[in-house]
């Protein structure tokens, strides 16, 4: 019964800042764990990683895209796209075989046009900046009669990044008859 | 702490002075049992105390309530008022500081919560192609194996097809591959032809969790093998594969599957060739 008493006469006044105390404390542990989640969720490797590999994606199909897309009647808005679009050996390349190229396309008077089907990046260095992807096209090449061709392309890209662009920097077609690899 | 002790000790002397009377009137009995077990202690205060103590619940039984219910009261808000009033300011001054505290903090969790689900919705999160390393190859690897068991024929095996159909496709890939094959295996059945696949590059464009979708560049090979005059190898989707001779011809086909996690391995769900 002293107990009781003590109980009733003490406890009285102590539920609600103790509720409270309790309250903040769990609030405040929530806080701790999700500003910890949030932190990761920021500094995530993988994260970084899948923009990386999504921005080599969308650059290697574009710049494939432009490689296979020339009009001979704005040769020189294409070329420049295609140079635009490449780094290293293949843009050295485009460069020094640029005007004996545009001679071809305009004696030949086609217009090259090209939807990529689907792509996909095989291999990612994020921090080397490398990247090579494969690049299924559809070529559409209407010559100057008129004809209209399509053809599917499977292209194998590589890409570097210079500068926080990527750029293709080898271009090719997948060999047809060749060893399989994998 | 300090103001229940307070109150309580408060209260008990208040109960002490009213019980005394009584108190003196227990304690000979208690206090002599111990005096004669004890012989020498002779200290009146603490047995007085003691008695009290051991006193109280008994008087308290009968006289604690109704004095405190009586004084209580009474002497209570007299005694009490000032320092009360102060305490209870700080309390509640406390009190204000500790909600404001706890809304804050829950703020700020709902908050980082909500920047963490929305980091973690961003597309190219969902995707774990090549993050997810051993995944990826993986399911490379059993899209290829697929892709090379679903897309080769033997004529002298016919039932071959058959049975990978039954162990690698789901859904609607079971028709979609039916579709594709059915000319193909009538022309090899008639050339008596082995046409063979290999995937020979592959790349994961998506992992979603248990579903994935897979580019595949493939090469195919038709071979005649032996008997008919007109022994030609039907390129199996190869454009010009109908008129080549014995040798063997090869095509490369584009292919884009999708595949699907099922008990511990990846089965063929869709099949898209891309119009052809």
């Amino acid at each position: 019964m002293k107990r009781a008493v003590r109980v009733l006469a003490g406890a009285r006044p102590r539920p609600l800042p103790a509720l409270a105390l309790v309250l903040t404390l769990v609030a405040g542990g929530f806080a701790a764990w999700t500003g910890q989640d949030w932190y990761r969720a920021a500094h995530d490797d993988r994260a970084a990683y899948a923009a990386q590999r999504d921005a080599a994606l969308a650059a290697g199909e574009q710049a494939v895209q432009n490689l296979n897309t020339l009009d001979h009647r704005d040769l020189d808005r294409g070329l420049d796209l295609w140079e635009s679009s490449t780094a290293g050996e293949l843009h050295d390349q485009l460069a020094s075989g640029r005007d004996e190229f545009a001679e071809q396309v305009k004696a030949a008077k086609t217009v090259t046009t090209a939807r990529v089907l689907s792509g996909a990046v095989t291999e990612l260095d994020d921090r080397a900046g490398r990247a090579r992807v494969l690049v299924a096209l559809r070529v559409t090449v209407r010559a100057s009669d008129g004809a209209k061709t399509d053809k599917d392309s499977r292209m194998l890209g590589e890409l570097t990044r210079t500068g926080g662009r990527w750029k293709l920097s080898a271009l090719g077609q997948a060999p047809v008859g060749g060893t399989p690899a994998g | 702490m300090s103001t229940t002790r307070h109150h309580i000790n408060r209260q008990r002397r208040r109960r002490d002075r009213e019980t005394r009377s009584a108190a003196v009137d227990a304690s000979p009995e208690r206090a002599g049992g111990r005096t004669r077990a004890g012989g020498t202690a002779v200290l009146p205060a603490p047995r007085a105390s003691s008695a009290a103590r051991t006193a109280g619940p008994a008087a308290a039984r009968t006289a604690g309530p109704a004095a405190a219910r009586t004084a209580g009261p009474a002497a209570g808000p007299v005694a009490r008022d000032g320092g009360r009033r102060e305490r209870k300011t700080g309390r509640t001054a406390g009190l204000a500081v500790l909600c404001a505290l706890t809304l804050l903090l829950g703020g700020f969790a709902g908050w980082a919560r909500a920047q963490a689900e929305a980091l973690r919705a961003e597309p190219a999160r969902g995707n774990t192609a090549l993050t997810d390393v051993a995944r990826t190859s993986e399911i490379k690897g059993q899209t290829a194996k697929a892709v090379g068991l679903l897309f080769s024929y033997d004529h002298t095996e016919p039932d071959a097809l058959g049975k990978a159909a039954k162990d690698l496709l789901t859904g609607k890939a079971v028709g979609q591959h039916a579709a594709l094959l059915a000319d193909v295996r009538k022309r090899a059945d008639e050339r008596k032809a082995v046409i063979t696949t290999t995937v020979t590059e592959s790349a994961v464009e998506r992992i979603d969790g248990d579903r994935a979708r897979v580019l595949v560049y493939a090469d195919q090979s038709s071979v005649a093998t032996a008997g008919a005059e007109s022994s030609t190898g039907g390129g199996a989707k190869g454009e010009d594969g109908a008129d080549a001779r014995d040798e063997g011809v090869y095509a490369g086909a584009v292919l884009a599957v999708d595949v699907v996690h099922r008990d511990g391995r990846w089965l063929v769900s869709g099949i898209d060739t891309f119009g052809r």
